[in-house]
């Protein structure tokens, strides 16, 4: 498969990936060696080898290269969201608005993680004095050269699956994207390997997730005895002339949404998130929230609103989705309330957040809402998860600079944050307060605009003349209740939101030493919560709603 | 210290940018309309920045003298505003537009929902949150007195607030609070929906009550607070019925859609006038909160207990004048020429009457007060009652079909506001150079002669008995004092006159010619303009004239830089825009009945013609007992009673000395007889509707309050604290399934994978 040169402008972003990962691998070795050339004395640099140069050693390099690669691929992606023109490659890509929109948000997210990494896992040159004893030794380790380059080769072999898997139009090439995003994601959870916890949450991570992944494999292979091809437009096709549901598409699609409900960490296949999210380092585990979050739910609305969507006749999977969604929710957000530890409270909001997109896929496939009000559900969850790349990775910025200093498996190690370090706190509290939805910042407004599509789908259904609520809410559509379900859940889930917000400013801090100043993840972090603000009100977020609203009209 | 001030000038340095900010926008091409949100955002974006940079830099040797504590930063911001609200009023001005309304900010653009089907559509049936800017000639002439006003009395402030020591370290809160409170104020004034206008309304509420209670260690000002904030309470809940029974007539509070058409409701059913009379004296109720009128009124003396300058920002000078501002914008809901509705005469002479009533009290409890600023604040009572007998009778008028006497009353009336905020505020802050002056001659008295502090326990910085005879050592002050009080009073072509002249006549235009219950309040009217002209020269007199009747007023010294710009700027306003205006027929302008103030309103003849010689006999005999019981009977029963010549020695300023001469050329008259009477007895205990309410309260709500305290304590807390434990319960429970073995979550997978298969095959079979 050779691509044409036009073909290889169209993949600019995953071309750069591509190239930073060829870099992270080559930069790393070359060195001074140099070879004879036979019979002679004169010896040629052939720079592969010896001894390596001062600036291809130091550890510091990988993460620079990859930080800078994947900001690159995610400028880039912005670029091409309103100059895609829906280029079709090698019969299994298209180059479209939405595709560049998803890749944007992952590359987002993953250059957010790398430069966050670059301080979680630090890099320095380790001299023999550095090493102290067995221990030391171990921690020593990770700051080598060679597994900082594994870090970030993973990280970008994560960025180029999903940014692929937003591309493809055929199911196959989308389970090897999801697949090859996956595998790396695996080893990035339990990269910290020395670690007893670390080790167990990837492999935890990894069964469970194969055992989804060969779910859907199998749901893929029916789906294709049932019509002939993996092809998007021919299965969407198939499943529009449907008169009745065939068993054979059904029960295809219902095994893939246990593939991709592994990946968003839809109950009950979330079980293994929180351990891995707390098993893992803040980063990384921010960008399981965030960017692998995006890419199941990518997955899951290419087959279920790409291919499944409903038709007059059939509309299989909504019903299943929408119990699915509120046990989600519900799940999530109790969870959450006892969870001592901060990164498994986050996992657990971070399962509720699911619930929520999920309730609104679920309108979505229920076949009442009207053309305009699908496309209203769409952009709901396409902004919900861009701004997530925001708040909840920003609220995993947070924990990292917790953890840099030996803390962040307890909740109570952001006891008096206020006090130590004031402008993190405020972030921090802007992120919960967006995780809860609090207006006027961004949070408020994905969740308002999903509340807005769940209520316009069912307007027409209740009985205006009921004399009561309770007799009009009998004669609703049950979907209307899934909008409560939100709400209700909204409410519960402000109890440990806020608890953070408690915690930073009316207790005493543990130690008063300054918290670590690492003045990029700062700035990060910054950057993030003025953005969470920006991007609730005023004319950003329109700006951003319309970039959506492009995405969302060339799915 | 004179050199010292004098390189205070420097400190001023900021305000030069942040003048400048307005015009540069201007030039940038920002419609004038849209300014007002500069106007609002300066304030706003400022508030925050002097409340944290005053907390981390709290004490900081630059902070303190440099930035005096946030005053020069507060002051910047309203310089902002204060430019780009002249900018907009100049505009306006020029426009001769009806009312300007701008491009609304949209914070929810709900037309990104609004789908007809087939395509997205802007759908203005759709409730947008969004906030536009309004002007019309009742905004325009507002925004400039709020404007103007803030930011003199924050440039008084700076002077006031920063030279005590008991507010050392705690000034950035009073600035942050105070233009947090400007901000609330401007956005009233520019808002373009009810909705708005009320929510800026309870943001003044606020500032209000952290103001009064600056000082909340003091028990009385802690009080005094409270009480302000929970009976303004009062009315704002009547507010808030009125605005939804508005709300349910029009679908809307957006003036763009209610003063379209007021006589049709939504879905242009016919508005009946039983259903908005009703929401209108709702709304009038809230006013009377807020802009303390009688039964509402017993807070605002009370709030005196605030710093000076709040006083005469916030209790004379704006805020209280919102409730009158929204008087004022019913007046298109009764103009039955203009689709106004028909049938709503009660609400303007229950207004009247309200006025009418109030003016008389306040003034006659002014008569007992000793506290110089109690004084004002009874006095401000009574002019804003003036304001809506005018307002009323310009209501009453205006619904009963006689369109040109209701504009003209309600000019007059606006016009009052107008003159009465500058008079006060300018009042207010004169009485606070005394105060200020009282206190810290006292202070130093004190420091001297350690040894004689008996007479120090009962020393009252604000008390008149203490002073007198200031004259001759505040020569800034007491012109400032005397004109204020003039344009009160309505000494003949001066301020007040104009605007109170126009109030009386035409209220008894009303009552001799078309309805006989507003006589009541016609009469009281002019009783009251004879009290006021006795208790405002009382107040005088008592001050500045006869010999310091404690050693704190012999000591007193000149003023400082701070204090007298502003007091000088304000006399000069006083003495000349009264007179000014009404020769360029502002009223007609006000009232809406001309749209532009240009050099051709500009008629001096017919101004005096209007004020001195009205068409009907029986108006001119009203308007000639008025200027006689004013300017003649009240002084001079003032001046019998509390003037008197400055002690040997002793020179006064010429602009006073003759009035202070004046008072000691009458012969003296004793009234200890009638001070001691029942009768001033119960008005010095503002006729015991303190102890009425206290009584009332402790039979009604009281119990209803500790009935609401069990219920809260029982049943609610209950409640919660059932939902409490059984969320952590179940919290408890889910989490168990977490078990950590990876064998059950494969189990949980495989259930979930079962359930999605059941409920795909059960829902299509």
């Amino acid at each position: 498969m050779i691509l044409t040169s036009s073909e290889a402008i169209a993949l600019a972003p995953e071309m750069t990936i591509l190239f930073g990962i060829t870099l992270a691998i080559l930069v790393p070795n070359l060195g001074d060696a140099r070879a004879r050339i036979p019979l002679t004395n004169i010896k040629v640099p052939i720079l592969w080898g010896g001894t390596r140069f001062e600036i291809t050693s130091d550890p510091r390099a990988p993460g620079a290269l990859s930080t800078i690669c994947l900001a690159v691929a995610c400028l880039l992606s912005l670029y091409a969201i309103e100059s895609s023109e829906g280029k079709t490659i090698s019969g299994v890509m298209e180059i479209t608005g939405f595709g560049r929109f998803m890749s944007m948000v992952f590359t987002a997210a993953l250059a957010i993680t790398a430069a966050a990494s670059i301080y979680r896992i630090p890099s320095k040159k380790i001299t023999a004095a550095d090493v102290k004893d067995a221990d030391d030794q171990v921690t020593q380790s990770l700051m080598d050269n060679r597994r900082q380059v594994d870090l970030h080769i993973l990280l970008m072999m994560v960025a180029l699956g999903m940014s692929l898997m937003a591309l493809s139009t055929n199911l196959f090439f989308l389970i090897v994207c999801l697949e090859l995003a996956s595998m790396a994601s695996y080893v990035l959870v339990g990269f910290h390997k020395e670690s007893s916890i670390g080790g167990e949450a990837g492999t935890k991570y990894f069964i469970v997730g194969s055992i989804a992944s060969a779910t859907g494999i199998y749901g893929m292979s029916l789906l294709y005895l049932w019509a002939g091809s993996l092809d998007f437009a021919i299965l969407s096709a198939t499943w529009g002339q449907m008169d009745t549901l065939d068993p054979l598409a059904g029960i295809g699609v219902g095994l893939m949404m246990v593939a991709f409900g592994f990946k968003v960490s839809a109950a009950p296949f979330h079980l293994a998130a929180p351990d891995a999210y707390s098993g893992t380092n803040a980063p990384i585990a921010g960008m399981l929230a965030t960017a692998s979050k995006a890419m199941g739910f990518v997955a899951m609305m290419r087959v279920l609103v790409g291919i499944a969507a409903p038709n007059e006749a059939v509309t299989a999977w909504a019903p299943a989705l929408g119990i699915l969604a509120v046990i989600t929710m519900t799940w999530g957000n109790l969870a959450a309330l006892s969870s001592e530890n901060p990164k498994r409270m986050l996992a657990y909001s971070s399962v509720a957040h699911a619930g929520y997109m999920l309730a609104a896929l679920a309108a979505l496939g229920s076949g009442l809402a009207d053309s305009g009000t699908q496309e209203l559900l769409q952009i709901a969850i396409v902004f919900h998860l861009a701004v997530l790349v925001l708040f909840k990775m920003g609220a995993f910025l947070v924990l990292t600079l917790v953890e840099m200093e030996g803390g962040g498996s307890s909740i109570s190690d952001l006891n008096g944050l206020a006090r130590r370090d004031p402008i993190l706190a405020i972030c921090m509290f802007v992120f919960m307060l967006s995780l809860a939805g609090i207006p006027p910042l961004s949070g408020f407004l994905s969740k308002f605009l999903m509340i807005n599509g769940l209520v316009t789908t069912t307007t027409d259904t209740g009985a205006i003349t009921a004399a009561s609520a309770m007799s009009w809410l009998q004669s609703v559509d049950p979907y209307f209740l899934l909008a409560l379900a939100i709400v209700l859940n909204s409410a519960l889930s402000l109890f440990y939101y806020l608890r953070i917000g408690l915690l930073m400013f009316f207790e005493e801090p543990a130690m008063d030493s300054p918290v670590p100043r690492a003045p990029l993840l700062r700035a990060v972090i910054l950057a993030s919560m003025v953005l969470t603000v920006l991007l609730g009100i005023g004319p950003a977020s329109e700006q951003l709603l319309s970039l959506v609203e492009t995405a969302i009209s060339t799915f | 210290m004179g050199e010292q001030q004098n390189q205070e000038w420097n400190l001023l340095f900021p305000l030069i940018p942040a003048i400048a900010i307005v015009p540069i926008l201007a030039i940038a091409g920002i419609e004038p309309i849209d300014l007002g949100f500069a106007a609002i955002a300066a304030p706003l974006a400022m508030f925050p920045v002097v409340l944290i940079v005053g907390q981390l830099w709290n004490g900081n040797e630059t902070w303190v003298s440099r930035f005096k504590e946030g005053g020069v930063l507060a002051l910047s911001a309203l310089s902002v505003s204060l430019v780009a609200g002249l900018w907009m009023v100049l505009d306006f001005l020029g426009a001769g537009e009806k009312k300007a309304h701008g491009d609304p900010l949209t914070w929810l653009d709900f037309d990104v929902l609004g789908h007809d089907g087939t395509q997205w559509t802007i759908d203005t049936g759709f409730t947008n949150i969004s906030f536009g800017i309004w002007l019309d000639p009742i905004s325009a002439m507002l925004l400039f007195v709020a404007t103007f006003l803030c930011f003199l009395i924050c440039w008084f402030a700076i002077g006031y607030m920063t030279t005590d020591d008991i507010n050392s370290n705690r000034n950035h809160r009073f600035f942050a609070e105070f233009i947090l409170f400007s901000m609330g104020m401007f956005g009233m004034v520019l808002a373009d929906s009810f909705l708005w206008l009320f929510i800026f309304w309870e943001i003044m509420g606020l500032c209000s009550y952290l103001l009064i209670g600056f000082y909340y260690w003091k028990e009385s000002a802690a009080a005094a607070a409270k009480k302000a904030f929970m009976t303004t309470r009062v009315g704002d809940v009547f507010l808030m019925v009125g605005l939804l029974m508005l709300y349910d007539i029009y679908g809307s509070l957006d003036f763009s859609v209610v003063f379209d058409n007021p006589s049709t409701g939504v879905g242009d059913a016919p508005v009946k006038a039983s259903e908005l009379q009703p929401a209108l004296l709702m709304l009038f109720i809230g006013c009377v909160g807020k802009s303390a009128q009688f039964p509402l009124h017993v807070w605002l003396p009370d709030a005196m207990e605030g710093p000076t300058p709040v006083s005469a920002l916030i209790h004379a000078a704006t805020m209280v004048n919102a409730g009158l501002y929204l008087v004022a914008r019913m007046v298109p809901f009764v103009d039955v020429g203009y689709y106004g509705v028909a049938g709503m005469e009660d609400l303007g002479i229950i207004i009247a009457w309200i006025g009418g009533v109030t003016a008389f009290m306040a003034a006659s409890i002014a008569f007992v007060q000793n506290d110089i600023k109690k004084v004002l604040a009874y006095s401000t009572m009574s002019q804003l009652a003036y304001i809506f007998l005018g307002l009323g009778s310009a209501l009453y008028l205006i619904s009963t079909g006689h369109r040109y006497e209701g504009l003209f009353v309600l000019g007059g009336a606006l016009f009052h506001l107008f003159n009465h905020a500058m008079a006060k505020g300018m009042l207010f802050m004169a009485s606070g150079s005394v105060i200020h002056e009282m206190h810290h001659a006292h202070h130093e008295l004190h420091h001297h002669q350690e040894h004689d502090d008996h007479h120090d326990e009962h020393f009252d910085a604000q008390d008149m008995r203490y002073m007198g005879g200031l004259a001759s050592k505040m020569p800034v002050t007491s012109i400032a004092m005397m004109l204020g009080s003039m344009s009160i009073i309505g000494i003949p072509l001066i301020g007040g006159f104009w605007s109170k002249e126009a109030i009386i006549a035409e209220t008894w235009l009303g009552a001799l010619e078309y309805e006989p219950l507003l006589l009541g309040p016609a009469i009281l009217a002019v009783m009251t303009a004879g009290m006021t002209g006795f208790y405002m020269s009382r107040m005088w007199m008592m001050t500045f004239a006869g010999e310091p009747k404690h050693e704190a007023a012999s000591h007193v010294h000149e003023e400082t830089l701070w204090i007298k710009t502003p007091l000088i700027t304000l006399s000069v306003v006083t003495a000349t825009t009264g007179a000014l205006l009404a020769f360029f027929h502002i009223g007609e302008f006000l009232s809406g009945k001309d749209y532009s103030l240009g050099l051709d309103d500009f008629e001096v003849a017919r101004a005096l013609q209007i004020a001195f010689l009205p068409e009907k006999q029986a108006l001119m005999a009203v308007g000639y007992i008025t200027i006689v019981l004013s300017t003649f009977v009240g002084p001079i029963i003032a001046m019998k009673v509390h003037g008197g010549r400055l002690s040997e020695g002793q020179e006064a300023n010429a602009a006073v000395s003759w009035l202070v001469g004046l008072s000691g050329s009458f012969k003296k008259i004793d009234v200890s007889g009638m001070a001691s009477s029942s009768l001033s007895e119960s008005l010095r205990n503002r006729l015991h509707f303190d102890d009425l309410y206290a009584w009332g309260i402790s039979k009604t709500i009281v119990p209803m309050a500790k009935f609401s305290a069990w219920f809260d304590a029982n049943v609610i807390d209950g409640i919660v604290k059932l939902v409490e434990r059984t969320s952590i319960q179940g919290s408890h429970w889910i989490r168990s399934y977490t078990t950590g073995s990876t064998r059950d979550y494969i189990l949980m997978a495989a259930v979930g994978a079962l359930s999605i298969f059941v409920l795909i095959v059960g829902v299509t079979v």
